[in-house]
């Protein structure tokens, strides 16, 4: 059954690929999602049936620009809205990537705030692609042409989005104008917290997984490199951190599989019990290739390690 | 008593000879079908089992611009290792599940790099599952093969 929606999915996000805004046609039915389990009035979500621009977006989202586009499914009853979107992202070494995602099934937020939907990643080749839940869009009501929301994805966020309605007749030719960055409020105190005595020290993984390699043999060590993969985050078996310094540096050893892996972490900030930093690969002179970000305190750190296409959930408690 | 030693020496010379004849009529028949024994499958299997992995220790840890390589020199090496050992002539229900496992990893290998270089890389975690799911090295194991039952870990 399970198997039978994700092709029914498949065969959706592909005729969106075909239908959705500036880059492709406009026209062209979307077909294939199945009636999502709660239904949501109609008149709820037809102010929401537009193409769009962002034109605004958290930082920390890395987000550059973007379309979207929401229809109908042709032939619901009753009726429910798809939406898809093409984000272009600034990647780890700066480059711009491309992010396709759809957004499905809708449900109402409270006190008709608007409308909320499952954000689903969309592989770039049709053929491997794979629609994984990645986060979360939520749509406030249309306030002329504008929509306001914000949106979660790999993780991280919510941050806030801005979108603009595009007219019948309004095109791009390449890729839409950058969107404004709206720079939250970062944690900007050096450290993991006030005093250095809070977090200085080792600490021990918490949240370790079992070790998917371990009866793989020669496969072991691929096996190991491709758990460390994608947005999910990989299923870290074994880890230790050290926090030391003045600026404090943090080394952070992970074992996907059999595969172990040393990050340096640079630029630690707090803020309440905000918890970030920068990554690095190769020691902390080495170019930054990602970020932590997460929560912490009396002796714990937990939160999101992203290394370039790697991502690590990781709990960390201080050994005392 | 040098009557007695002559006789001792020829039962001796008549048992090695003996052996040598069991020996040879007992390895006859893996040998005609262009297989080798399961000990010559054993030690070749393991031979090119440390190959395979000392190969794959040497590739590293990859950094993200290294995956695609990584996965195609991997598959590469699966590849050939099962070319290996399948010209071994594996006997026997754990040597053949064994072999069968290296086949069926090979496919799973070419879509985790295809869908590397198509930069879908929660593909390439999610097709791995594919190859956790053979069980190379409980295969390997239930083969008595050793070697090949390791997971290689690479220092860097």
């Amino acid at each position: 059954m399970r198997r039978l929606k994700l092709i029914l999915v498949l065969g959706g996000v592909l005729a969106l690929l075909a239908s959705v805004g500036v880059a492709w046609a406009t026209t062209g039915a979307t077909t294939g999602y199945p009636q999502p389990p709660n239904n949501v009035p109609v008149q709820k979500q037809a102010p929401f049936e537009n193409r769009y621009v962002l034109t605004a977006v958290g930082s920390g989202a890395s987000i550059r620009s973007g379309e979207m586009k929401f229809e109908f499914e042709e032939g619901s009853s009753p009726q429910f809205l798809v939406g898809i979107s093409q984000f272009y992202s600034y990647g780890p070494t700066g480059e711009i990537e491309t992010g396709l995602f759809t957004f499905y099934p809708p449900k109402a937020l409270p006190n008709g705030k608007g409308l909320g939907f499952t954000a689903l990643k969309v592989g770039a080749s049709a053929q491997y692609g794979q629609v994984t839940p990645d986060g979360e869009l939520q749509l406030f009501t249309p306030e002329g042409g504008t929509v306001k929301g914000q949106l979660r994805l790999h993780g991280g966020g919510p941050w806030p989005v801005e979108f603009k309605v595009l007219a019948d007749d309004e095109r791009y030719t390449a890729s839409p104008p950058a969107a404004k960055q709206i720079h939250e409020a970062e944690p900007n105190n050096p450290g993991w917290g006030g005093e250095a005595s809070e977090y200085e020290g080792e600490y021990e993984l918490t949240n370790g997984g079992s070790d998917p390699t371990e009866k793989a043999g020669t496969l072991g060590a691929v096996i190991g490199v491709a758990q460390g993969l994608g947005v999910n985050g990989a299923v870290v078996s074994e880890g230790s951190m050290t926090v030391e310094g003045n600026p404090a540096v943090a080394t952070v050893k992970l074992e996907t599989g059999g595969t172990e892996r040393t990050f340096t972490l640079t630029k630690l900030a707090w803020q309440g019990d905000q918890r970030v930093a920068q990554v690095h690969n190769e020691g902390p002179s080495s170019p930054p290739v990602g970020h932590f970000e997460g929560t912490g305190g009396q002796g714990e750190v937990r939160g999101t390690l992203i290394s370039g296409h790697s991502v690590y959930k990781v709990d960390f408690k201080l050994k005392r | 008593m040098k009557t007695r030693s002559r006789s001792l020496a020829s039962l001796l010379v008549l048992a090695a000879v003996g052996a040598t004849i069991i020996a040879g009529c007992g390895g006859g028949g893996g040998s005609s079908s262009g297989g080798g024994t399961t000990s010559d499958f054993v030690s070749g299997a393991e031979a090119a089992c440390r190959k395979a992995n000392g190969a794959i220790v040497a590739l590293g840890t990859p950094q993200q611009e290294q995956v695609i390589k990584y996965l195609e020199d991997t598959e590469e090496l699966v590849e050939r290792l099962h070319k290996e050992v399948a010209a071994l002539g594996p006997s026997g229900a754990a040597e053949t599940a064994y072999v069968k496992g290296l086949a069926e990893a090979i496919p799973v290998l070419t879509a985790m790099s295809n869908a590397a270089r198509s930069e879908n890389f929660d593909a390439v975690r999610e097709l791995s599952a594919g190859l956790v799911e053979i069980k190379l090295g409980e295969l390997a194991e239930a083969a008595e093969l050793k070697s090949c039952a390791e997971v290689p870990v690479s220092e860097s």
